[in-house]
């Protein structure tokens, strides 16, 4: 068997060397998904099959009792600004979260990720979190950030950590390209200048 | 005067996006990238009377659209919304992809490139073209273009506070930054472009001058490739993308100029010589540099508010020679739910308790000097299948070593100010709360990627400059390409090495004095 190097694995981007690690593409048993959202909004970057897994996992990751389809909804937003091969690493990267196989091979589940309970989703990320396999951890770092990103950006928990940015100050910007150089200064009323 | 309105609705002003035919221009110079590099080197060649085109892949965002919500705005901003990262991921790349380039989003840090940097490109990289001397005029002008002053300690946020008091209870070096800001209204907000004008970014300073003296700006035009035949660039290829900045409109670019200036900075401007078959041997994109940063938490029993206030202001060099060992300096970085809630390590329950924690918490990272030990080669830039570029940039075992030594002093200093805890940023954090017990916590803990976040806000190299064309990219006098004559990269991704402070007014001098001296030379 060909070695898998660390170029290997980059070459083929993060997931691919996950794929290729577990002998991906040699016919991995899927079992159904459950279905966690009936109706998968308009999406800009994911595939609605993938999307419920990224409903999944938001639920876990961010506040109990967010809105995790929305916070998904977020994630696709933010992946629609990247490469098309950034979208294919998290395709992929989502389909191994659900997938059982190497589930049981490395989690011990024999159901996808949407169908264990939430303790077992929560076992779940445990494992990629802690995982020997950088690839496993780096994957379950890229789907915590852009979860908790999509949900911290939206107002509803700023009160809570006492964020409260001001808004409107737009209307006192300065419209002068040449403001705070000598010149300007000197141009100012004498009242006016620092 | 000049009315920042005008400039943005000016006919030179042309939204790529809303081109109803495909675009085919002409100009004495194109410069490919509107941020530190392109926009400096524009100005000045415009001001010299040439006719320049500007060219800019992201969109034409002002002061109207910086709503302080990061929602709105870091899809505008930034590449990828932010979520741009190394190969392995192992690296978060915070990097600017609008009108202004990273200028409208950093944090207003400026520094001049140390002197012995200067002089250690000279003496290992073989940079003959200039010395430190020769920047200098150059800083100065754009020191007072841009109002760059130096910020007093009583206006210190009390984030910057903490790292400058807790550097001098342990007799460390520290001090106050300098700024590209006037009348700073201390929003907090840089991050996110300055909603009233205060940074003076190229944005609203060096661009309108470009602007003004006659150049010509594209945005929403991304530059695919540079077309070469008889050792000269004959036109540019690109593609004009929709408003959003997310796909194609369908309709193309193609630029014929004299001369061609890149400036897309140390990923983008490696990525596009590449596509361009350009590949000096396989030189282009190596010695890529990030300043790779490491976080450490500070929870005080004070309110800190580290979303308030001049983000970054006050920074320690106390560590940044340090020998055979990898140096590295500290600085404090502001706080955003979005961004922050990336940093604070965990999920669920036990995250939501850190974040509870902000008000009274501050943040400062440790960045690593990296280029200038034989065993820290940087990373290297490639491409995508489709075309985007790939920074491969390995942690070895020098830099993680370094990391847990700057964990260890980051605590330290933390404590020293007033901290009653101190965390790592690891996925499992080290959490300490006397001085006695740093080392073994740290120690402790797992220093490989996916285990810590580890970020990036600083590229440099990829096209570095050097008088010896077998190992470097483009010529030091004047940042020409060597065997390309009319091709020059103005930009970070020039340095042959990181610069041990924030780049910005690093590449603005050097983009000064490049553009100046191709400015004088014969047409």
């Amino acid at each position: 068997m060909t070695p898998v190097t660390r170029r290997a694995i980059v070459q083929r981007g993060l997931l691919g060397g996950l794929l290729l690690l577990l002998g991906g593409g040699t016919g991995l048993a899927l079992l159904p998904s459950r279905k966690v959202v009936e109706t998968v909004p308009p999406l800009l970057a994911l595939t609605p099959s993938r999307f419920q897994v990224l409903v999944a996992f938001a639920a876990r990751a961010v506040p109990a009792g967010a809105d995790a389809v929305a916070v998904a909804l977020g994630v696709d937003r933010t992946l629609s600004y990247g490469s098309p091969e950034v979208r294919q690493d998290l395709d992929r990267l989502l389909g191994l979260f659900e997938n059982a196989l190497p589930g049981l091979l490395f989690d011990g589940r024999a159901l996808p990720f949407t169908r264990l309970s939430p303790e077992g989703q929560d076992a779940v990320l445990e494992s990629w979190r802690g995982s020997r396999l950088a690839l496993r951890r780096t994957g379950f770092q890229a789907l915590r950030k852009l979860c908790l990103a999509a949900y911290w950006v939206e107002e509803q928990g700023w009160p809570g950590v006492g964020y409260a940015p001001p808004s409107g100050l737009n209307r006192y910007a300065y419209d002068d390209s040449k403001v705070g150089t000598p010149e300007w200064i000197a141009a100012q009323p004498a009242e006016k200048r620092p | 005067m000049t009315r920042l309105a005008s400039i943005r609705s000016s006919p030179r002003v042309v939204d790529g996006s809303a081109a109803a035919s495909d675009l085919e221009l002409g100009a004495d110079v194109c410069v490919i990238g509107t941020g530190a590099g392109g926009a400096v080197t524009a100005a000045v060649l415009a001001e010299a009377g040439l006719d320049v085109l500007l060219l800019e892949e992201g969109g034409y965002a002002t002061s109207d659209d910086f709503t302080m919500r990061e929602r709105d705005v870091v899809p505008k901003l930034y590449q990828e919304a932010e979520a741009r990262a190394t190969a392995d991921a192992g690296i978060a790349i915070l990097q600017g992809r609008a009108v202004g380039g990273t200028t409208v989003v950093n944090w207003t840090t400026c520094f001049r490139t140390p002197e012995d940097v200067v002089d250690h490109w000279a003496k290992r990289h073989e940079v003959g073209g200039f010395a430190y001397g020769d920047l200098v005029p150059h800083y100065e002008a754009i020191e007072r273009r841009l109002a760059i002053a130096k910020v007093e300690v009583e206006s210190l946020n009390a984030n910057n506070r903490a790292l400058y008091d807790g550097c001098k209870a342990l007799g460390w070096e520290a001090d106050t930054l300098r700024r590209n800001v006037y009348a700073c209204m201390q929003t907090g907000m840089c991050h996110l472009g300055c909603p009233v004008n205060a940074k003076r970014s190229m944005l609203v300073t060096i661009i309108p001058d470009a602007i003004d003296r006659g150049a010509r700006l594209v945005f929403r035009a991304r530059a695919d490739r540079l077309e070469v035949e008889r050792g000269a660039v004959q036109r540019l290829r690109g593609t004009l993308l929709d408003a959003g900045g997310r796909a194609p409109t369908g309709r193309t670019l193609s630029v014929r100029a004299r001369r061609f200036v890149v400036s897309g900075g140390a990923l983008n401007s490696p990525a596009l010589l590449l596509r361009s078959g350009l590949d000096s041997g396989g030189v282009v994109g190596t010695r890529t540099f990030v300043h790779p940063a490491l976080g450490s938490l500070a929870l005080y029993d004070r309110p800190i508010l580290p979303f308030e206030g001049a983000p970054q202001s006050a920074a320690s060099h106390h560590f940044a020679h340090r020998g055979d060992d990898v140096g590295f300096f500290m600085e404090a970085v502001p706080w955003y739910p979005g961004l922050g809630a990336t940093a604070v390590p965990g999920y669920g329950a036990p995250h939501l308790a850190l974040m509870r924690e902000a008000p009274r918490s501050a943040l400062h990272v440790a960045l690593l000097i990296d280029g200038f030990h034989d065993d820290v080669p940087g990373g290297r830039v490639t491409l995508r299948p489709s075309g985007a570029p790939l920074l491969d940039y390995p942690i070895v075992p020098r830099l993680w070593s370094a990391f847990r030594f700057a964990q260890k002093r980051m605590a330290e200093m933390q404590l020293a100010s007033g901290a009653r805890r101190a965390l790592s940023l690891h996925d499992r954090p080290a959490e300490v709360a006397g001085r006695e017990d740093i080392d073994a916590a740290v120690d402790a803990l797992r220093w490989e990627i996916g285990a810590v976040p580890v970020f990036t806000a600083h590229l440099m190299g990829g096209c570095r400059m050097g008088d010896d064309p077998a190992s470097s990219v483009v010529r030091s006098a004047d940042l020409r390409h060597h065997t390309v004559e009319n091709l020059h990269v103005i930009d970070g991704s020039v340095f042959p090495t990181s610069l041990g402070v924030n780049p910005q007014e690093s590449i603005y001098g050097l983009a000064r004095l490049a553009a100046t001296r191709i400015a004088g030379a014969p047409r």
